[in-house]
């Protein structure tokens, strides 16, 4: 499918995919979709779960943490 | 005679630090959250001697959220933001220039940590805090060439 700026695509029968501007390394896009539809970056999936997995679960992963940072602090030159 | 105005301290409860003490105008806002903790509006950045470099953002509502951060500039000397207009404007930053780590923003990377392997900072969505508002957002860099893993000690390439 190839669509210019203007031009549009529709997913079923309720989500729309604009093509706004095209620039040089960047396109922007208008998205028309339902509430219950959640629309986002893709990065933000990614973000999502590594949030999950670095929030301190424990007082284990905690300590961990603690012993992680005295061995190797983050500035290495010091 | 000079009259200064202090507001009550406050409390909260944490997992890990037991009663925490904190003024109501060190509080830092996060008016969508961060992803995956979307109900969580409010932290507090915790800084112990103990664990320097670490600084912990703990949720005020919710005792069990805390994550380990480490400073941007500290972690990555040289990390250049690059925050999507949307970003800036949910901070109040001024557009059409990034703002200035230090200055402008607090800039810290959560670390997760998971067995037998180095701990990881992530640099594609650090957390940055209006200085002058103490508003927060988790902002996914653009043209970033960082990832959600970066491996510490970074290799000095990654951060020049």
């Amino acid at each position: 499918m190839r669509r210019r700026a203007g031009e549009s695509i529709l997913i079923g029968e309720d989500i729309e995919i604009q093509i706004m501007h095209i620039g040089e390394s960047r396109i922007k896009i208008g998205i028309t979709a339902p509430k219950s539809v959640a629309v986002s970056m893709k990065e933000v999936k990614l973000v999502r779960q590594e949030n999950l997995a670095a929030q301190l679960h424990s007082a284990a992963a905690l300590r961990s943490m603690l012993e992680r940072f005295i061995e190797c602090p983050a500035d290495g030159e010091k | 005679m000079v009259k200064t105005q202090t507001t009550p301290m406050q409390h909260c409860e944490t997992r890990y630090f037991g009663p925490v003490e904190y003024a109501e105008e060190s509080v830092m806002v996060f008016p969508d959250g961060i992803p995956a903790f979307e109900q969580e509006k409010r932290f507090l950045a915790m800084r112990q001697p103990i664990s320097e470099p670490l600084v912990f953002l703990q949720s005020v509502a919710n005792p069990n959220v805390c994550f380990a951060t480490l400073s941007v500039p500290a972690a990555c000397p040289g990390y250049q933001l690059s925050m999507t207009p949307e970003d800036l404007a949910a901070l109040d930053l001024e557009k059409g220039r990034q703002p200035a780590i230090g200055r402008d923003v607090l800039c810290l990377t959560i670390v997760s940590l998971t067995e037998n392997a180095p701990p990881t900072i992530n640099l594609l969505a650090p957390i940055v805090i209006n200085l002058h508002t103490l508003r927060g957002r988790q902002a996914i860099q653009t043209d970033s060439p960082y990832t959600h893993r970066e491996i510490l000690p970074l290799r000095s390439a990654a951060c020049s």
